[in-house]
């Protein structure tokens, strides 16, 4: 890991984190504020209005009135990881891919770091900078809560909600990157790297539809929980193994497949 | 310094080197010349370690380039063929970038070619023109007191001026005893700088010797308007000179460099109204190497 280049990467890359954090407090507030103790049966009796399987395909899944669960099946059914990805498919390819498509990885290769501490010090940017973003998001999410409706979160269902979104982000941040150190140039690395994460969303989509696409769900890399389920003590640590599994194997391989290729520099 | 030992480097169109052998020794200028095409900048792309050869290995001092390219790079300079910075910075951002990558602390070096080259390192490298990145490039590249340097044109977007400051830091570096491997597309560049010149075409090295032989095989052509035509033709045809009538009354006459003396020496035998040297280029030079004439 070569410090110097982690700075530079992340200079060169923290607005685009902060325009997605922004985005999504901005959401985050928006759905608390929303959220009324009193009226929350009103809200449910108006969604039964909707086709069931609708919902079901938006990851509005249960019709829950506590705030955590609100925001379990509101917020992180869909939009903290449908979000998130379009995050790190732009990440992902501009970390490595968009370098060498341009030429002006020569550079980062004509000074005495190896190609392999270059990859990991980007891997580990990418990594890094998910784990702020949720970081961010749990910590604005307890205040903003706290400010609202006091007493209301259950902060630890919360926090354990945060971390497999941040795990499953992670594993999708790692798709990309592996697709951006396989390919040289950047039009395959943006087209496989977006597309995997794109296909894994619609299959979470469809999945929720009916009980025969349920199978759909299951091979989603999103689907392996139900974030409800999640904030009410089902067992998570199992599913968490396999996504930092999932990570490591992925960044394994991005380190791998780069440490030898032909690059057209 | 560097040796290159039956090297083969192919691309999936069939393209590439093919078991290329050649070495620059410690304190040598070699010219590396070729076509577009030919597969210079595939040679350094071997040396650099950005691609792994299918069969041969190049070594940089004892160490090999693909599997020691970091620590090749401490003591390596190297101008991209197509310079391409990382965006977003400006010229100084990019220099301390370069330093800190290199963990290189004495940055007088790097103040002197600042100045040689009359760089102005504030603005966003983006809004550079080609000349001002070529320049930028160049003095990344000599910054770190490198003792070996791999230029792919080094001098491309420059203006005459600072094409001749090149010539002099080439001098300067060589005095020092540094080992260069130089591709370029401007023979009196290299005539200027290197001891000896490599030509390579369709990945294969078709000619290696010094600079001073290979002038001497260079064709030049001389336009000469004499008095009267026909005997001066008679008398250059007679003397084995290869000669051709051109318009306005005057002839074109091809020699190499031996026989400058003997051409003088016959030509003097007419009166000379006008004399003139043909410009060439470097393709007119080697045609032999160049183009179809080479088969």
């Amino acid at each position: 890991m070569s410090y110097t280049l982690f700075k530079t990467t992340l200079k060169k890359n923290w607005v685009l984190l902060i325009i997605f954090f922004a985005v999504l407090t901005m959401y985050l507030g928006i759905m608390v504020s929303m959220y009324d103790p009193n009226e929350i049966e009103t809200l449910i009796s108006m969604l039964r209005l909707f086709p069931e399987d609708l919902m079901e395909a938006m990851g509005f899944s249960g019709l829950v009135t506590d705030l955590t669960g609100y925001l379990a099946s509101w917020l992180y059914g869909l939009l903290m990881f449908g979000f998130p990805m379009v995050y790190c498919i732009i990440l992902g390819n501009k970390l490595v891919a968009k370098l060498v498509d341009n030429g002006s990885f020569a550079y980062l290769l004509s000074t005495p770091n190896s190609r392999v501490k270059i990859i990991v010090t980007q891997g580990i940017y990418a990594l890094a900078s998910i784990a702020a973003l949720f970081a961010g998001l749990f910590g604005t999410g307890v205040l903003i809560c706290e400010a609202m409706f006091p007493g209301y979160l259950d902060v630890g269902a919360f926090l354990s909600l945060n971390f497999t979104t941040m795990l499953v982000n992670m594993a999708v941040m790692m798709i990309s990157f592996f697709f951006s150190c396989l390919f040289n140039d950047t039009k395959m690395s943006l087209g496989f790297g977006s597309g995997v994460p794109i296909a894994f969303i619609l299959m979470n989509m469809l999945g929720g539809t009916s009980r025969d696409a349920h199978v759909l769900k299951s091979f989603s890399i999103y689907g392996l929980y139900d974030p409800l389920e999640l904030i009410r003590g089902a067992d998570i640590w199992n599913i968490n193994l396999v996504y930092i599994v999932t990570i490591i194997v992925l960044f394994v391989a991005a380190v791998l497949v780069f440490r030898k290729k032909r690059l057209p520099l | 310094m560097i040796d290159v030992i039956g090297l083969v480097l192919k691309y999936s169109n069939g393209k590439g080197i093919f078991d290329l052998n050649f070495s620059v020794d410690e304190g040598e200028v070699m010219g590396y010349l070729g076509p577009n095409g030919a597969g210079k900048t595939t040679t350094i792309r071997a040396l650099l370690g950005f691609m792994q050869p299918n069969s041969g290995t190049c070594l940089i001092g004892v160490l090999d380039c693909t599997d020691n390219a970091p620590e090749i790079q401490t003591t390596l300079g190297y101008i991209p063929g197509e310079i391409a910075f990382l965006d977003g910075m400006n010229g100084n951002e990019f220099l301390k970038f370069m330093n800190d990558m290199r963990n290189t602390k004495d940055l007088s070096r790097q103040n002197q070619l600042i100045e040689m080259f009359e760089l102005d390192t504030k603005g966003k490298i983006k809004k550079f023109s080609k000349g001002m990145k070529q320049k930028l490039g160049i003095v990344t590249a000599f910054m770190h007191n490198p003792s070996v340097l791999i230029l792919d044109e080094p001098t491309s977007g420059l203006d005459p001026l600072m094409q001749n400051r090149f010539v002099e830091l080439i001098m300067e570096e060589k005095k020092k005893g540094k080992t260069i491997l130089m591709s370029s597309h401007r023979f009196e560049e290299i005539e200027r700088t290197c001891d000896n010149v490599l030509i390579i075409k369709d990945g294969r090295i078709v000619e290696q010797s010094d600079v001073h032989s290979l002038k001497n095989k260079q064709r030049r052509g001389f336009i000469i308007k004499p008095q009267d035509i026909t005997p001066a033709i008679l008398a250059l045809k007679s003397a084995g000179f290869e000669v051709k009538e051109a318009a306005y009354n005057t002839i074109e006459v091809f020699i190499t460099g031996e026989d400058v003396d003997r051409f003088i020496k016959t030509a003097a035998q007419f009166t000379i109204l006008n004399f003139d040297v043909k410009n060439q280029s470097l393709e007119d030079i080697f045609m032999k190497f160049y183009g179809r004439e080479g088969k």
